[in-house]
């Protein structure tokens, strides 16, 4: 237990430079230019001298550079996320905007791991049969594909064409509503981009688990189990699956990572008023505290995930908590 | 006294004589997704070039609007097979000049990435102390960040501040600053794997010196589970880039498949050709790109297969 | 395909231990997993009989072949590193064997785990239980192994190169340790191994392997003292031994590739002795009297040297 506590301190400890080094990229790229109002005024029309003062107000822009980023980080880490240039408070937004996309990636995470572990059981199990070369070419063709393209042909399909579900946003802002209330019409709305997103991560996890599968199985282990006597099923779904998912429980920490950046594209496809759509929102109109505050909200979600993912994979994993 | 009880009379193996390429060659042979996607990949290499030096019609023509052939569907009209876009460029020839752009982004993006990664991981596998763990850490650092935030965040400010005219290669270079942790934790895992093996120690011992060690040795050996990685990694890296065009952050005047995309969900509406055949340009490329990796991985690596 | 052991034949009698001996890559592993049909796939039987008690092994159905593991044959490989799961305890590996032996509630299994533990003479049973692989050393890993191969209390025990990634003298333990259990349970072992020096010390009866055939069978004392194959002549050359003053000779060449094996006697090409008819035709397993056998067109005509032992 003591080595399990001290394991997680120190992935404690190595998220404060993770979240340092973050801070300071994404300071750098909004300031890239050396004065960031000028970058902001790019995207703005009407500039009156009230909003030059109001921005160099809120960009600190009488400091120096080093100054202004212990002003910005001391503001963020005091919960001031900044104005946006366009909507009031960043902060108030924030949080709605984080519900929106986890309502959208935590379902599409445990899916496509509830799914994705038994199928690359089931493909590694059969290695080379029929429904194994199925699984693996549908699989290989879900990673090469970009994934807000299968939902733009989601959208042609099911709803331009069909009819079935609507195409963008979370909800109806106005009856009439899908299916008849507001809670359905609210799955209405989830269905697509779940079924997309859940589809490509699907991919990801089936090709895991279908690898270190047949990896675990041929382990002396395995060999060994089998030899003195364990059931077949035993010695696959204990002692090989847990081998298996072991290794996969920090990619899923990765992937968490990989699965929120590409939240961008697939909000977009879809209008998906998330963290990501608001993300190209802001960095097209130049919206740079919003930008900032994303950027930072999203990466302290994936260190989190992966501390979390980590302790798990260190309970799971008894080799881990020494090393 | 010492008697001679056997002598070799032949090589029992015959192997000998082909080189380790030649022998991870005849194995990639026989293997048939591996040279589909060598087929896949070289395909879009030809119309990649074929776009690039013979390709009558330029880039992003919008001729077609003067011609009364805008908004063409795909197989209606044989000097645009694949349909037009309400403003009039032609999709086969997008995706024609599209995968210069993609290959370019792709390819050149994994380079530095090869090359910042071999870097960093051969100084933190041979540097102990302070140096090798701080280099260490900025790999993990790297490989935990949610980089395609931070790349699309560059590619929008780079491309705004940045001369126009610099195109796609402000993109390739910020793909390669975020994409090389992978390859400089296989360098360094490399490293200390072979680092232990008999031979090494035994030319070690014999006095060779570091950089013959790390050129003779550790090197070439290496090489493998970098040509696999950096595969897979142009496969990545083309994604990423498709994502960075479809929203509108690299630079507009540059032909990339992601380009077309953007345009293809503004016109989703009325032509679905515009989305669905760049859509299977970009499967089909990366996807060559995926099985050339796993294909050269069985044959580089044959013990991982049985 | 590949053929990694072709045309094995040879008895084991009860209470005689066995030593299977051949370079690594002769096919001595596949063989001993054929016997508990364990081989791991894509390997596949293409023919041949496993007799065991009577009764022939491959032609068992799946489920009454878990009668035989573990039951009747115990099976102990090759690398402690490897041979337990790393993510359970020992307790719980060695007592879901148990169980999967016998009916027995939880408590009475651990009794038993307990049992086995001091019977391959684990110390602080109680605490290594609780121990999970990584946390115990090669030796007493491969102690664990042995006992889960004993839980079922087999007739036969089949130690596939058990001390080959022990230091040497922990090497000795675990010999000694089979050799004790052997007496104390009526056992029979096949010892798989790749040293002459162990062969020697372990078992009565010999079996050489070459290339996945069976070279030559006999009593271990005669093996050494006089060898009928050129292959079991040059494995003995090739053992260190601090009793005499004798260079060591390796064998020359390397064992051939299965895929493509040589033509006629696979032995031929590293072969001293080698005549036309070994590269033409493939010599039988000839009996040559008080039970040995000998594969080789040549062994009348040839005088091999041995050691005693």
């Amino acid at each position: 237990m003591a080595g399990l506590l001290s394991y997680l301190l120190r992935r404690i400890l190595f998220a404060i430079p993770v979240f340092i080094t973050v801070s300071i990229i994404t300071f750098l790229a909004t300031n890239a230019s050396g004065n960031p109002v000028e970058l902001v005024l790019l995207g703005i029309h009407n500039r009156t001298p009230e909003t030059l003062a109001a921005l160099n107000a809120e960009f600190h822009m009488g400091e120096p550079i080093y100054t202004r980023y212990f002003l910005w980080l001391s503001d963020f880490m005091h919960g001031n996320l900044g104005q946006s240039l366009y909507s009031g408070t960043v902060a108030s937004k924030i949080l709605p905007w984080t519900a929106t996309t986890l309502e959208l990636q935590i379902p599409a995470l445990l899916l496509s791991f509830g799914i994705g572990v038994p199928l690359g059981v089931f493909s590694a199990k059969r290695q080379y049969s029929k429904s194994d070369v199925a699984v693996t070419t549908t699989a290989i063709f879900g990673i090469s594909m970009p994934t807000f393209w299968l939902g733009i042909m989601a959208i042609i399909i099911f709803s331009l064409n069909l009819h079935w579900l609507p195409s963008f946003g979370a909800i109806s802002a106005f009856p009439p509503y899908w299916w008849g209330s507001i809670p359905s019409d609210a799955l209405a709305h989830l269905i697509l981009p779940l079924s997309v997103l859940t589809l490509v991560s699907l991919a990801t996890y089936v090709r895991l688990i279908r690898a270190n599968m047949l990896d675990a199985l041929r382990q002396d282990y395995v060999l060994g189990a089998r030899a003195s006597g364990l059931s077949d099923f035993n010695v696959t779904y204990k002692h090989a699956l847990k081998n298996a998912i072991t290794p996969v429980v920090t990619i899923v920490g990765l992937s968490f990572g990989s699965l929120l950046a590409g939240a961008p594209a697939l909000e977009t496809t879809f209008s998906w008023p998330g963290l990501g759509y608001e993300f190209v929102v802001a960095a097209t109109s130049l919206d740079l505290p919003v930008v900032q505050a994303i950027t930072m909200i999203i990466t302290i979600m994936v260190l989190v995930a992966n501390i979390g993912l980590d302790l798990v994979y260190a309970l799971l994993d008894p080799r881990v908590r020494i090393s | 006294m010492q008697e001679e009880v056997l002598l070799p009379k032949h090589e029992a193996g015959s192997q000998r004589g082909a080189g380790q390429w030649a022998v991870a060659w005849r194995r990639f042979k026989r293997n048939r997704s591996g040279l589909a996607g060598l087929a896949m990949v070289g395909f879009f290499a030809v119309l990649a070039i074929y776009g690039l030096f013979l390709d009558p019609v330029p880039a992003r023509s919008f001729a077609c609007l003067y011609q009364g052939c805008s908004n063409l569907p795909p197989f209606t009209n044989w000097a645009h097979p694949l349909g037009t876009e309400t403003s009039g460029i032609d999709v086969w020839q997008e995706i024609i000049h599209g995968s210069a752009g993609d290959l370019y982004v792709g390819i050149g993006a994994t380079a530095i990435a090869i090359a910042l990664g071999v870097l960093v991981g051969a100084v933190a596998g041979y540097r102990g102390g302070v140096a090798g763990a701080l280099l260490l850490g900025v790999t993990q650092i790297f490989f935990t960040l949610p980089v395609l935030i931070f790349i699309l965040l560059f590619a929008r400010i780079g491309t705004l501040l940045v001369a126009q005219g610099l195109g796609l290669t402000l993109i390739v270079a910020i793909l390669g600053l975020f994409g090389w942790s992978g390859i400089a934790f296989i360098v360094r895992g490399e490293i200390f794997r072979i680092r232990e093996l008999e031979y090494v120690q035994a030319s070690k011992s014999l006095g060779a010196s570091q950089s013959r060690i790390l050129f003779r040795h550790i090197v070439p050996n290496a090489l493998s589970p970098i040509i696999v990685v950096s595969s897979l990694l142009v496969a990545g890296n083309i994604l990423t880039e498709v994502v960075i065009s479809f929203l509108g952050f690299s630079d507009p005047s540059a032909s990339t498949w992601g380009l077309i995309l953007e345009e293809g969900l503004q016109y989703v509406r009325t032509s679905w050709w515009v989305s669905f055949f760049p859509g299977l340009a970009i499967i089909f490329c990366v996807l060559g790109f995926n099985l050339l990796g796993d294909g050269l991985s069985d044959a580089l690596n044959p013990r991982l297969r049985e | 395909m590949v053929r990694a052991v072709d045309g094995v034949n040879f008895t084991v009698e009860k209470g005689v231990p066995l030593g299977l001996v051949g370079e690594s890559g002769s096919g001595k592993t596949v063989t001993a997993l054929s016997a508990l049909r364990v081989v791991p796939r894509p390997g596949k039987f293409a023919g041949g009989k496993i007799i065991f008690d009577g009764e022939d092994l491959l032609t068992k159905k799946e489920s009454e072949m878990r009668k035989y593991r573990g039951r009747r044959i115990g099976y102990v490989s090759q690398d402690p590193n490897s041979s337990l799961d790393p993510l359970f305890t020992v307790g719980t590996q060695l007592s879901e064997v148990v169980q999967a032996h016998e009916k027995v509630p939880k408590e009475r299994a651990s009794e038993r785990v307990l049992e086995l533990l001091q019977r391959v003479r684990i110390s602080e049973p109680e605490a290594r239980m609780r121990a999970y692989p990584h946390e115990l050393s090669g030796g007493m890993r491969q102690r664990i192994a042995i006992a889960r191969a004993l839980a079922g209390e087999p007739d036969l025990l089949i130690a596939d190169e058990p001390t080959t990634n022990l230091d040497v003298t922990i090497q000795a333990q675990v010999l000694d340790l089979l050799k004790d259990l052997q007496r104390e349970l009526g056992m029979t072992l096949i010892l798989i191994t790749h040293d002459m020096g162990i062969v020697a010390e372990m078992t009565q009866k010999v079996v050489v392997l070459y290339a996945g055939r069976v070279a030559e069978v006999a009593s271990t004392r005669e093996t050494f003292a006089t060898p009928k194959h050129p292959y079991t002549s040059a494995l003995l050359k090739a053992v260190p031994r601090v009793d005499r003053k004798k260079e060591l000779v390796p064998i020359g060449g390397n064992i051939p590739n299965l895929i493509t094996p040589p033509s006629g006697c696979r032995f031929h090409p590293r072969c001293r002795f080698m005549q036309e008819i070994c590269v033409a035709k493939e010599p039988a397993l000839d009996a040559i009297g008080g039970g040995r056998q000998v594969s080789c067109h040549r062994w009348k005509e040839i005088t091999l040297e041995g050691t005693s032992s």
